[in-house]
């Protein structure tokens, strides 16, 4: 970090308020994107999926629970990894204090996962949340959003994530890159962010990666379920909370690899 | 309460589409506007750059606050760490409960609060309310964040988040970098401070009104969604809110 320079309160004043032209231009941007999303056609869902939740075997439309709007958090814990992933996790910690809220404005946010139920559900009580989640285990649901590949997907380099098909077997060296860049994975790597995630999800990068972030949301109009939105990548950025008060911050995000973790495997004595 | 099992309780606008398209007819519109959202990404890291690169005005005043540890100056509440970020919570004394809209986004504290500190901030919540009255409240909705109480010192008036006497006798506030008619006693706002190695506290940034908009990870959330934030047709934004034991 650069020192800033120290000023007077009447130095600090007329920059603050310059830099708050600019954030009231970002945040008139941020609206006019969010109207221009809600504009999104829509994509009729006719295909039955079919999720495991702890109140039994459900539909996307039971999923609904009286609401019109539906958000799917695309939380990465495949069918082989031994805990969720991190990073999912941090994203978790924080819609974990406010669904409450968007469950009460007609939004409900669940997390789905290809993992099975029981090991979602040891997990979950692990991380003390409660939000709903649901295991797509056997189903389409992951791969149709983008959330999953297949190991053919993978080899072949049919990887289409964020809108984008990703280079077949990139194998650029990933290391110093920002760790947000979830595309600059390789096979053989076993070094840099992907395989220390992988590793903290007790499998290897290759498998870690099939799983991608993502959300995506749903609407239900007379009966039928619609596709209206799907964000992934760094379309997650704003999602993620505790980024939203690091850039407040003078360091800023200030990263350096992959610092997060779990929230009961920090170092208690930094805490 | 397991979130899923609540009725639904609002009812807003009507959920339409504007047109229902085959999957190929919606990538064309998602890529299209895939572009503005990275725009925006890339004009919200500009606007993060910008801010990092303010000055910093040195603390001279000693502010001491009533905490779960007693007494603490404004540079014992770094705990440590170089930053230190404020919330500047809507609770004046004689207040029953904290403000709604405030604890909507303290539902928002705790779980940033597990990975703060590991990036060298502190996080702490501050209200002019006397501290046995925080700390009942706090008990109540469960939260975890330390919270002090600024009672009987200047902080809150000298960041601009309760009105001095001579402001309510004028009925106009400083707020938001600008005088404008006084909307209440207490305002929202959050302020940010550095604590170089010699232990001197530098008061780098505060935001307040819609600066705080952000950090509301549930309007994030809502922004993805047909209907939006949906508060069009209420008498003020948050409307809706209630206090999470409260729906």
């Amino acid at each position: 970090m650069k020192t800033p320079k120290v000023a007077t309160r009447e130095e600090w004043l007329h920059a603050r308020k310059e830099l708050l032209e600019a954030e009231k231009e970002l945040t008139r941007r941020s609206d006019e994107v969010a109207r221009r999303r809600q504009e999104l056609p829509w994509v009729r869902i006719d295909k039955d999926y079919r999720f495991e939740t702890d109140d039994g075997n459900a539909s996307l439309k039971d999923l609904f629970r009286g609401r019109s709007q539906l958000l799917v958090y695309h939380f990465m814990f495949g069918t082989d990894y031994t805990a969720g992933c991190p990073s999912c996790s941090a994203i978790a910690d924080g819609f974990n204090g406010f669904a409450i809220h968007l469950a009460n404005h007609d939004v409900m946010l669940w997390a789905v996962s290809r993992a099975p139920l029981a090991k979602l559900e040891a997990y979950k009580r692990r991380m003390g949340w409660t939000f709903p989640w649901a295991s797509s285990v056997g189903g389409d649901f992951n791969y149709d959003f983008s959330a999953s590949f297949t190991k053919e997907q993978q080899r072949e380099g049919r990887i289409e994530y964020n809108y984008e098909r990703e280079e077949p077997a990139d194998y650029r060296a990933i290391e110093g890159r920002q760790t947000g860049q979830w595309r600059e994975s390789s096979e053989s790597s076993d070094e840099g962010p992907v395989a220390e995630l992988a590793a903290r999800c007790g499998t290897d990068a290759a498998t870690y990666i099939r799983e991608r972030p993502g959300m995506s949301a749903f609407a239900l109009k007379d009966g039928v379920v619609y596709h209206t939105y799907s964000t992934y990548a760094r379309g997650l950025d704003a999602l993620w909370g505790m980024y939203q008060w690091l850039d407040r911050a003078p360091k800023g995000r200030n990263e350096t690899g992959v610092w997060w973790r779990r929230h009961d495997e920090y170092d208690q004595a930094a805490r | 309460m397991k979130t899923e099992t609540m009725e639904p309780k609002t009812k807003g606008k009507e959920t339409n589409p504007s047109k229902v398209v085959s999957e190929a007819e919606w990538q064309v519109a998602r890529k299209d506007l895939l572009t503005r959202e990275k725009e925006l990404t890339r004009l919200r890291d500009e606007v993060s750059k910008h801010r990092r690169e303010l000055p910093w005005v040195k603390i001279e005043k000693e502010y001491v606050f009533a905490g779960p540890n007693g007494k603490e100056t404004l540079a014992d509440l770094f705990e440590g760490r170089s930053q230190l970020i404020v919330y500047h919570f809507m609770f004046g004394p004689g207040w029953e409960e904290g403000c709604k809209s405030c604890s909507y986004l303290a539902d928002h504290f705790d779980g940033a609060n597990w990975h703060l500190p590991h990036r060298d901030v502190t996080f702490v919540a501050i209200s002019r309310a006397p501290l046995s009255e925080l700390e009942a409240y706090k008990k109540r909705m469960g939260w975890r964040f330390k919270w002090l109480s600024s009672h009987g010192n200047d902080f809150n008036f000298d960041y601009h988040v309760s009105a001095t006497e001579e402001e309510k006798a004028k009925g106009k506030m400083f707020y938001n970098y600008r005088t404008d008619e006084l909307i209440g006693d207490e305002m929202p706002g959050l302020s940010v401070f550095y604590k170089d190695e010699n232990g001197d506290v530098f008061h780098t940034y505060s935001t307040y009104a819609r600066g705080l908009d952000s950090l509301v990870g549930a309007y994030n959330f809502l922004d993805l969604v047909p209907k939006g934030r949906d508060e069009d047709h209420l008498d003020f934004t948050m409307d809706w809110v209630r206090r999470h034991d409260e729906y």
